[in-house]
């Protein structure tokens, strides 16, 4: 929040360029989309593990963030982040919105968001660019977010949107393994699902191969390297076909906790949670109260134009002028 | 408020939540650039269509059910948010444009729609642009504004008007008004009053005399309204024996006959007539039909013999002359056969005085019209009768019974509220205003609000709250269920 402030501040311009396409422009999903493609060229074997849904019904918390571009500013670039944790607890689904925070990112203040980067440890090597910038924020609320779940929750099912791929410059190894460790010594089993991974096994994609499994059941899959060059997977990794339907996710569950604890607390899963196409109904609901509508687009951009004094000032589509109906994507 | 689309005469306009429009409201937009206004009334208010919208009330939606919840918006974003989702486009209809001060009915040019400044405008400043006739006021209530409205009594003056709502909705209140007024500038009225609801319009809400009292003559037939064979003329008592008593062709040249004969030989009475039917040479059953016309004449008790008692319309005619009044025809507790016979001869008797020249020109309200005035009247009424100085105000519910052709003709309107959509269907055949300003804003309308279309109003239908007159009621239905016996009723059954 204080860096929100701080950035917006420091406006010195007259004017706010909408994004072209606010509406069509779906919101940055952070973590799961960084994680780095790694080959797997021999598995040593794929096992099949079957499922029972556990009686003992357990708390269940989800977490996630997005973040989208909001305009352009003579200097830099406006854009909003914001979080949801949704909780299941006794067949009731309660949820707390963080957000939406606008950021206005310039050459000079991304400094300024590097050292608060820094402060809670993901220090990266490189400078990012200031597009860049817009998924580093988002990935530092949904890293805090987490970090503060794994603190105040006991005996829980944690549930990231992601996978636990650590190494990169949003999930430095030693903080993404101490969210993991925090959250072991409370009793809490962190589960990481991905709706896309890069991870392929034979030329086909890791959750392609769940196709004809008897659901609830998950794919392990040994043989994954720990890591490659300064990326590490914290945790192992699953397919997931929890239930009837078309999909399975790739599923990662802390390395460090024993196997049947792991696998037990999926069976917990599907004992506390709804579950709909094999994914939790708390992550689902994350999602959607994270996600910006083109209202809340239009909203914002409001708001900064309000507070700010900006004048909105839509320039000429470069694209839609120079090819018209013959432009590529979305803009035309 | 912003401009957003013009199509035809219809312009939409995005607006805030904080915008203090609603429909009816008239709103004035300004070219700076080229110095021209654009004159829009607001027909109907809807929410902007924003994309995204849905998305965002299915996923509230779900949190009502089984996920609950709040939100740390610590820099109060959300509010705008909600500002866009109640963002409103306002449909309106060009009434006009101002160019240089001056109004022209003309809605072909475009205003910039970046520059344009759009502002709500008072129903009573846009009429400072109106070059009306401003004498004789009449006021009939207050604006939306709570700006007082007047009417003039030259807008009823030589014009047709028909008021018309559903049940409750206060059409016979305005009626009085309309008629109290007219009568405050020595105007004669005549109302058919088919329920003696304009009885109680010499007294005040006390029961009491008022200022109308002496100007105010209800007549009620069989009563204090009954005429002598005499004083009609033979086209007259030819209206009612064919209109209202059905009589044959032969029959009615034989009839003719008699009357002559009767009339040459001076007065005669009721007596008479029978006497002179009953010797007359003709055919039997010419003879039954006159037989039964004369019965019906006379157990109508509208006919006298006693010319002392007879009602002389000219003097009474004679007594508005100079401080105007109103003839009340009270037909309540009379027959529809008998209805028609007082219609007939009511209505015979002014066109006769308004030929001679002997009343200069009647202001006439009808309520229900169609229970007692027959088919070729109304446009007799509306085209032939309106030169001779006979001036129609029609007060119905059921506007369908009024024929087309008469709204097509109607100088003004004063709708009240409508909700079928068929009466709204027939009101919105007036030339005088387009359908979707009727059907709009009519059906919500809300008791004792009207919508006023047409001249009175220079063509800028006004929504206004009719004002209350201190008259003693007389229209109300009778309840069988009192508020009191209601409750105890209710106390009985929770005791029970």
């Amino acid at each position: 929040m204080e860096l929100s402030l701080n950035s917006m501040k420091n406006i010195e311009s007259n004017y706010l360029q909408p994004t072209e396409t606010p509406l069509n422009q779906p919101a940055t999903e952070h973590i799961e989309n960084s994680t780095t493609i790694l080959g797997i060229q021999h598995p040593s074997a794929i096992k099949t593990i079957p499922l029972e849904q556990s009686p003992d019904e357990k708390t269940v918390v989800a977490v996630d963030v997005s973040s989208i571009g909001i305009g352009e500013t003579e200097t830099g670039m406006l854009c909003a982040i914001r979080g949801a944790i949704v909780w299941k607890e006794k067949n009731k689904y309660r949820y707390q919105r963080i957000g939406p925070f606008p950021f206005h990112i310039t050459e000079e203040n991304k400094k300024e968001i590097y050292k608060l980067f820094r402060r809670h440890s993901f220090e990266t090597s490189e400078a990012p660019s200031i597009t860049n910038i817009q998924a580093r924020i988002g990935n530092l609320l949904e890293r805090w977010l987490q970090l503060g779940i794994s603190c105040s929750a006991y005996d829980t099912i944690i549930l990231w949107d992601g996978s636990m791929t650590a190494g990169m410059a949003d999930s430095p190894v030693d903080e993404v393994s101490r969210l993991l460790e925090i959250a072991r010594n409370r009793l809490s089993t962190v589960l990481a699902f991905s709706k896309n991974t890069t991870l392929r096994f034979s030329g086909h994609k890791l959750t392609d191969l769940a196709e004809k499994a008897e659901p609830p059941c998950l794919l392990q899959i040994d043989g994954f390297p720990l890591g490659s060059g300064p990326v590490l997977l914290l945790g192992d990794v699953y397919v997931a076909k929890l239930t009837p339907g078309v999909c399975s996710f790739r599923l990662d569950i802390d390395r460090k906790v024993p196997r049947e604890q792991g696998i037990e607390a999926v069976q917990s899963l599907l004992g506390s949670d709804l579950l709909v196409q094999s994914y939790p109904e708390t992550l689902r609901l994350a999602h959607i109260f994270s996600t910006f509508t083109a209202t809340e687009v239009i909203g914002i951009q409001r708001f900064i134009a309000h507070q700010y004094g900006l004048r909105i000032v839509t320039r000429p589509n470069v694209r839609r002028l120079l090819f018209g109906p013959f432009g590529k994507g979305a803009e035309g | 408020m912003r401009l957003y689309k013009k199509e035809g005469n219809s312009l939409q306009i995005l607006s805030s939540p904080k915008d203090d429009v609603e429909k009816g409201d008239y709103l004035l937009v300004e070219d700076m650039l080229v110095n021209r206004k654009l004159i829009a009334q607001v027909i109907d208010v809807q929410f902007a269509s924003v994309p995204g919208l849905l998305e965002e009330l299915l996923r509230d939606s779900t949190t009502e059910e089984q996920v609950y919840g709040e939100n740390f918006d610590p820099l109060g974003v959300s509010s705008h948010i909600n500002h866009i989702q109640d963002a409103r486009m306002l449909i309106c209809k060009i009434r006009g444009t101002i160019v240089n001060d001056k109004l022209h009915v003309n809605s072909s040019w475009l205003p910039c729609r970046s520059k344009s400044g759009i502002t709500k405008i008072s129903f009573n400043s846009l009429l400072e642009h109106v070059n009306g006739n401003d004498g004789l006021p009449i006021n009939v209530g207050e604006t939306k504004d709570g700006a007082p409205l007047n009417i003039t009594a030259h807008d009823l003056d030589g014009r047709l008007n028909i008021i018309t709502g559903k049940k409750g909705t206060g059409k016979s209140h305005l009626s009085k008004l309309l008629v109290l007024g007219l009568v405050d500038y020595g105007a004669t009225v005549v109302v058919f009053d088919l329920n003696g609801e304009y009885a109680g319009l010499g007294f005040s809400a006390e029961g009491v005399d008022n200022q109308y009292s002496d100007r105010v003559h209800v007549l009620t037939p069989g009563a204090n309204f009954r005429v002598s064979l005499f004083q009609m003329g033979l086209s007259v008592i030819l209206k009612i024996m064919i209109h209202a008593l059905g009589l044959p062709g032969t029959s009615t040249r034989e009839f003719k006959h008699i009357w002559k004969s009767l009339s040459q030989q001076g007065r005669f009475t009721l007596q008479d007539l029978g006497e002179a039917i009953r010797r007359c040479n003709c055919n039997m059953h010419v003879r039954d039909a006159l037989f039964s016309r004369y019965h019906s004449l006379v157990n109508s008790g509208f006919f006298t013999d006693d010319e002392e008692s007879a009602t002389d319309f000219e003097k009474l005619f004679e007594k508005t002359k100079k401080d105007g009044g109103a003839l009340v025809i009270n037909l309540k507790n009379v027959s529809s056969v008998d209805r028609q016979i007082v219609l007939e001869y009511t209505l015979g008797s002014l066109v006769n005085l308004l030929n001679l020249w002997k009343i200069k020109s009647v202001f006439l309200f009808a309520e229900e019209a169609h229970l007692y005035l027959r088919e070729t009247y109304w446009e007799d009424i509306v085209t032939r009768m309106r030169h001779f100085g006979l001036f129609t105000n029609f007060v119905t519910n059921q506007p369908d019974t009024i024929k087309e052709n008469i709204y097509r003709q109607a100088d003004s309107i004063f709708l009240f509220n409508f909700t079928n959509e068929r009466d709204l269907e027939t009101v919105s055949k007036a030339a005088r205003v387009d359908s979707e300003t009727v059907k709009s804003i009519a059906q919500e309308l809300p008791p004792h609000h009207c919508l006023l279309i047409g001249k009175a109003v220079n063509d800028f239908p006004v929504m206004v709250k009719v004002r209350a007159l201190d008259i003693k009621t007389m229209g109300q239905t009778r309840l069988f269920f009192t508020n009191n016996q209601g409750r105890s009723l209710q106390s009985n059954y929770a005791y029970s």
